[in-house]
């Protein structure tokens, strides 16, 4: 539906965006994952029209859009600061876009109403049509917003980190009703945010964006268990990346030789899931097919339904263990003691010094 | 003999801590009742006084009010000082929204917006005598804008309509005070988001719409405040009047000023009474409009 090729837009020298190339479908819930100052709100911008590419093209359609004035393109670009139209009441913000239409106001209005009154269905608000915007909260605010836009039938719908400003609790509900809403509507979405809990979990797709590239476009598991570079590891928050070298078909890593799945040569990030990470004494046996640090531990981190032990690697750096506590109970280990933390040679993904991917086990234990 | 003093000195406290809005109250009350209250009453009793040629007694008539509702003269002159009044509100809107626009939403530095805005007042450095006056030449039947247009070949007679005119009044007090009119709504637009108008931009509304429905709207309570700077000075005017027009133009404030030039004190009263009233039924008028409170 919406296609973008080689989208390139850089601010006083200074490129924000750089060679983006993806395409969103019908009928599509996309996430857009990426860091403060990835480029993701600039990139949202070129799409919705609010600012000029330098570079590539932006086709909707099969018609080539990228000169079109944003009122024309028919797309939705839900604000991060909702901007609400502070003069006019919940109900006169949402048929803003229906009464005010360039080409086909509604004039009718009964008709106008009757939309209004669906759409606040939808967003679960009806009963708040006539208060102020000033009379209501944060969450009620991004579901006028959100009405306000969808309210207009557009082909796409583009949502600037849409539960950023919301309280946890919010923030939970809106997710599943975000995912409900758009289903019921037919509409795509394409959300943009640096949660990756958020990405992860509300995409049919994700793409993750750095420094103004895509990096990878694939479905939230596979981005998950599969980093296409070790940078996209770190966002996912999961992982343990030591750096180090290969030799002699070992990882070395502060002075440790570290088992490295076959056929992995020249890797410079050695990476494994704080999930997959076991904790034992420090005389335990080495197993077969296994690697292990030794590792003082620090302190841990209750976070409800698990559980994160924290250790010192050998470089001063922080090894996170994670434990899900509906599988095992909490260990409480003692401060400076140290431990030796071990995992399966074929949990651990390696990444090449360019930071991509080199050894993909994962994947080649899942299709044995 | 201490336990006396200690319960002399809470009492006062208690007495001060009571009583303290009311001491901070005072000096503006007092101020306010001096130079405010007891001039509006004593200017209402004076117009009630009696007025011969040469002396003026405190027994009560309406012959001066009569005098001024029966008089072509005096009640043409509050017709036409209302008259004026909308002329020059309205020219100064015209002119003055424009400019605000420009400097309030298209122009986004605000260290540009600030140098624009004095840009505006620096005509107000000359002084107001000079800046009236610097239109005589400039209209006048040999004047700047005459020539002009005579060398062009626009006209080939002189426009005598442009000075000692009516025009030539409304023109000085728009130059005059279309500023006091920018000032207002340049600060009004400045402060709407530029993420509504794209907002309204981006589900389907033209940028003339968008004016018409977000940022006019947004800029009434800046309109409203201009349009009482601009009002209570023009309703009050009498020099620009009296200076561009030959001194055929008489408002109310001409008016006052010959009375009191020749003492009739209960006349130059009653006009002032009429003017205050006449003010605070415009203001009260524009506030109802547009519910400032609410607005800032």
């Amino acid at each position: 539906m919406l296609e973008l090729v080689d989208l390139g837009k850089s601010f006083d020298g200074v490129s924000a965006i750089n060679g983006v190339s993806f395409d969103v479908g019908e009928d599509e819930y996309l996430t857009l994952l990426g860091p403060s100052g990835s480029g993701k709100t600039v990139l949202l911008r070129l799409i919705a029209g609010l600012d000029r590419p330098d570079a590539g093209r932006i086709v909707l359609n099969g018609q080539n859009i990228t000169n079109k004035p944003t009122h024309l393109r028919g797309l939705g670009f839900v604000q991060q600061k909702y901007a609400l139209f502070p003069h006019l009441s919940v109900r006169q913000n949402i048929s803003f876009g229906l009464t005010n239409h360039h080409s086909t106001p509604i004039s009718d209005a009964n008709e106008v109403n009757r939309l209004c009154d669906e759409m606040l269905e939808i967003v679960g608000l009806s009963g708040l049509a006539d208060r102020g915007v000033g009379q209501i909260s944060g969450g009620q605010k991004q579901r006028v917003s959100l009405a306000r836009t969808l309210v207009t039938k557009p082909k796409l719908c583009l949502l600037d980190e849409p539960l950023g400003a919301l309280d946890a609790n919010l923030r939970e509900r809106m997710t599943v009703e975000l995912r409900d809403i758009r289903a019921r509507l037919g509409v795509s979405f394409m959300h943009v945010t640096g949660n990756e809990d958020e990405a992860l979990g509300m995409g049919d797709r994700m793409i993750v964006l750095d420094k103004g590239s895509v990096i990878q476009i694939e479905k939230p598991a596979d981005v998950f268990s599969r980093p296409a570079t070790v940078s996209v590891a770190r966002h996912m928050n999961n992982y343990n990346i030591l750096p180090g070298s290969t030799r002699n078909n070992h990882f070395v890593f502060a002075g440790s030789r570290l088992s490295i799945p076959a056929n992995v040569e020249n890797a410079a990030f050695y990476v494994v899931g704080i999930d997959k990470v076991a904790v034992e004494p420090v005389e335990a046996p080495e197993r077969k097919d296994a690697a292990s640090i030794d590792a003082t531990y620090v302190a841990s981190e209750f976070m409800g339904s698990r559980v994160v032990y924290l250790f010192e690697r050998q470089d001063g750096q922080v090894f996170e263990v994670e434990r899900h506590l509906s599988r095992e109970t909490p260990v409480n280990y003692i401060p400076g003691e140290t431990r030796r933390l071990s995992w399966d040679v074929n949990d651990v993904l390696t990444y090449a010094p360019d930071g991509s991917l080199v050894n993909n086990s994962a994947q080649l234990r899942g299709a044995a | 003999m201490t336990h006396i003093s200690d319960s002399q000195n809470t009492d006062q406290r208690r007495f001060f801590q009571r009583y303290a809005p009311y001491f901070l109250l005072a000096p503006g009350v007092t101020w306010m009742a001096l130079f405010l209250v007891i001039p509006l009453v004593m200017m209402v009793y004076v117009s009630f006084w009696t007025q011969t040629t040469f002396a003026i007694s405190s027994d009560l008539t309406t012959k001066s009010w009569v005098t001024f509702f029966s008089s072509e003269t005096y009640f043409g002159a509050l017709l036409r000082t209302i008259r004026i009044w909308l002329t020059v509100l309205f020219f100064t809107f015209l002119l003055g929204y424009p400019i605000a626009l420009f400097i309030g939403l298209f122009v986004r530095s605000k260290t540009v917006q600030t140098l624009l805005l004095v840009a505006c007042v620096i005509p107000f450095w000359t002084s107001f005598l000079i800046r009236v006056l610097a239109w005589r030449p400039m209209l006048g039947k040999e004047g700047a804008v005459n020539l002009v247009l005579q060398k062009i070949g626009v006209i080939s007679q002189p426009i005598e309509v442009l000075l000692f005119t009516e025009l030539s009044v409304v023109i000085g007090m728009v130059q005059i005070y279309v500023v006091f009119m920018v000032g207002p709504i340049a600060f009004m637009l400045s402060r709407i988001d530029g993420s509504l108008l794209e907002a309204a931009r981006d589900i389907g509304a033209t940028p003339l719409m968008t004016f018409r429905r977000v940022i006019f709207p947004l800029s009434l309570p800046g309109v409203t405040v201009g349009a009482i700077f601009v009002s209570v000075m023009v309703l009050g005017e009498f020099a620009t009047a009296s200076a561009l027009s030959g001194r055929k133009v008489n408002l109310l404030g001409n008016i006052i000023v010959t009375q009191v030039g020749s003492l009739k004190w209960a006349f130059a009263a009653v006009i002032g009474v009429v003017l205050t009233i006449v003010m605070a039924i415009v203001i009260t008028a524009l506030l109802r409009l547009v519910n400032l409170r609410e607005e800032l």
